[in-house]
């Protein structure tokens, strides 16, 4: 059946002994769009991509790219429409980095010219002609995102593409990733275990958590979890939780502190009117909301190492 | 083609070539010591000395020069961490092809070097008459048939293992295992005896007069089965390696 997602994965599952790393992961990525893959270290990020690259072979499930179902016949020529970047770059030390172009462009059928675009838009066109293995780890970085980019490729899925870059080079990678749609009409897969840098980057996210896809959605809606809420800390907090209550506020206590759901500014005034007249003192009214930070939390375990 | 093509662009700078020559030197150093300054007897059986000659050689020293062609070939994959990236741009089981009629490349020009070799030497020498073309063919063809059959298992085990020092200590012992075989018996079942059982040429030496006569072997059942052996190896070798490269996950 046709789908409108670039990538599609349908219960897609990975185990290796008695361990499931991928279990029943269903991804959907959307022409066009920066999916953010995020999950804590471990979860199933690299497996599932690799999955997608065909690098590891699904125990249960499968794979639709650019609306094919994909197969061993058909899965050369669906991966000739996307460039992959997977944990650390690939390359051949002992070459320079358009050498390493070179053969990457040749393996890969596309025009010549595209060396020459892929490293000024990576900015090694300077070190072209320097051997790999002097090569930084942020230009070895950036010469694994300049292979996948070159052919200009439908699809680029990277994975952990800022493992190891300083805060510049994060930076730039992570502007770089972020013109890719807008500049060359590309969807990109990107996976992290860092939750600020998806946000950043992202417009769509998918959250995994020991192999399984625990949210999938726009990170606007992720944003929309957020929960405002009204905290008060008062003298009498059990007195000031009862009248709350009676007055039909939805209040939790939290820590000595009573927490209220989101309300008007006059709404505000009218319950510390009322409490203080109960000769209850008013210490502190805050307003209050729930983090991306807590949702990633609350939804991959605050166990996880982030 | 192309990726074939590629296989040689990936190993400039990495002077296998320039290895092979040096590796090979030593070949010709042993050769041009054994026989040196013939005399009018040694002259008359020059030709089939030679024949005689290199498979001893060749035994101890082309499983080494095999375990060094293969771990450099596949080497350069294993430390650019760069089999993620090619299996997503070609099928891994042209990769390995490449890999091996590249390794068939060098092999062939190194087998050819060590006959050009022979034969100079033989005419620098003065020996009598000229080679016997059928045998030398036939002595190249299983040279190089063995020299196959060792890449090929070096192949597997270099792309097998990330750390090199296994397979190169699996060359040197199969150099040092072809030595003692050399000791046993002129034919062996095992892939590093090949260039015994595949000799052509056999010695025959009489303690009282102390004359050395070489002869045109005729090989029995079994030393026929161990020359077949050689090609049975080729055929695992090649088959387990392809099933290795082809099935790994990366």
């Amino acid at each position: 059946m046709p789908t409108r997602n670039l990538v599609e994965t349908h219960n897609l599952t990975k185990q290796y002994g008695k361990v499931r790393c991928v279990n029943s992961v269903n991804m959907q990525v959307p022409p066009g769009a920066i999916y953010g893959f995020l999950g804590p270290n471990g979860a199933g990020k690299s497996t599932t991509l690799k999955m997608i690259l065909g690098l590891a072979r699904p125990t249960e499930g499968g794979i639709t790219l650019f609306d094919v179902p994909v197969n061993e016949k058909n899965r050369m020529k669906l991966l000739s429409q996307t460039g992959s970047l997977i944990e650390s770059p690939s390359y051949y030390g002992h070459l320079t980095g358009e050498e390493n172009l070179r053969i990457i462009q040749t393996l890969k059928g596309c025009s010549e010219k595209d060396i020459d675009k892929v490293l000024k838009i990576v900015r090694l066109d300077e070190a072209r002609g320097k051997l790999v293995n002097h090569y930084s780890l942020g230009m070895k970085q950036r010469l694994g995102l300049a292979a996948a980019l070159l052919g200009f490729p439908k699809l680029l899925i990277l994975d952990e593409p800022t493992n190891g870059l300083d805060p510049a080079g994060i930076q730039e990678m992570r502007e770089l990733i972020c013109s890719l749609p807008g500049a060359y009409g590309m969807t990109v897969l990107v996976s992290s275990h860092l939750l600020s840098e998806i946000d950043q980057m992202a417009d769509h996210v998918g959250i995994i958590r020991k192999g399984g896809l625990v949210y999938q959605d726009t990170l606007e809606s992720l944003h929309a979890h957020s929960k405002e809420q009204i905290a008060l800390r008062v003298s009498h907090t059990a007195i000031a939780f009862d009248l709350l209550r009676k007055d039909g506020i939805e209040v939790t206590q939290e820590g000595g502190w009573l927490l209220l759901p989101m309300m008007d500014d006059s709404h505000v005034a009218n319950l510390c009117r009322e409490l203080v007249a109960q000769n209850i003192s008013l210490y502190r009214v805050e307003k209050r909301e729930k983090s991306l930070e807590d949702i990633f939390l609350s939804l991959t375990g605050k166990e996880s190492s982030l | 083609m192309i990726t074939l093509r590629m296989e040689f662009k990936k190993i400039k700078r990495k002077k296998i070539g320039l290895t092979m020559c040096a590796l090979i030197c030593v070949q010709f150093a042993w050769l041009l010591w054994s026989g040196a300054r013939p005399d009018e007897n040694e002259r008359l059986e020059g030709w089939i000395f030679m024949l005689y000659s290199l498979p001893l050689v060749s035994v101890i020293m082309m499983p080494t020069i095999m375990s060094v062609l293969a771990s450099r070939l596949a080497d350069v994959e294993h430390k650019g961490n760069t089999y993620k990236l090619l299996n997503t741009l070609r099928r891994p089981g042209s990769l390995y092809h490449a890999k091996v009629v590249c390794g068939i490349l060098f092999i062939l020009a190194v087998c050819a070097a060590q006959f050009l070799f022979i034969i100079a030497l033989g005419y620098a020498r003065g020996y009598a008459g000229h080679p016997e073309w059928k045998y030398y063919g036939t002595a190249f063809l299983m040279n190089f048939a063995c020299c196959l059959s060792l890449y090929l298992l070096q192949l597997l085990l270099s792309m097998l293992f990330f750390n090199q020092m296994i397979p190169l200590v699996a060359g040197l012992g199969g150099s040092m295992l072809g030595l003692i075989l050399m000791y046993v018996k002129m034919y062996s079942f095992l892939p590093w005896g090949g260039f015994l059982s595949a000799a052509q040429v056999s010695m025959d030496w009489n303690p009282d007069t102390r004359v050395v006569h070489f002869y045109y072997r005729e090989y029995s059942p079994v030393e026929l089965c161990a020359v077949a052996m050689i090609f049975v190896w080729i055929v695992v070798f090649y088959t387990a390696g392809r099933i290795l490269f082809t099935r790994k996950e990366v």
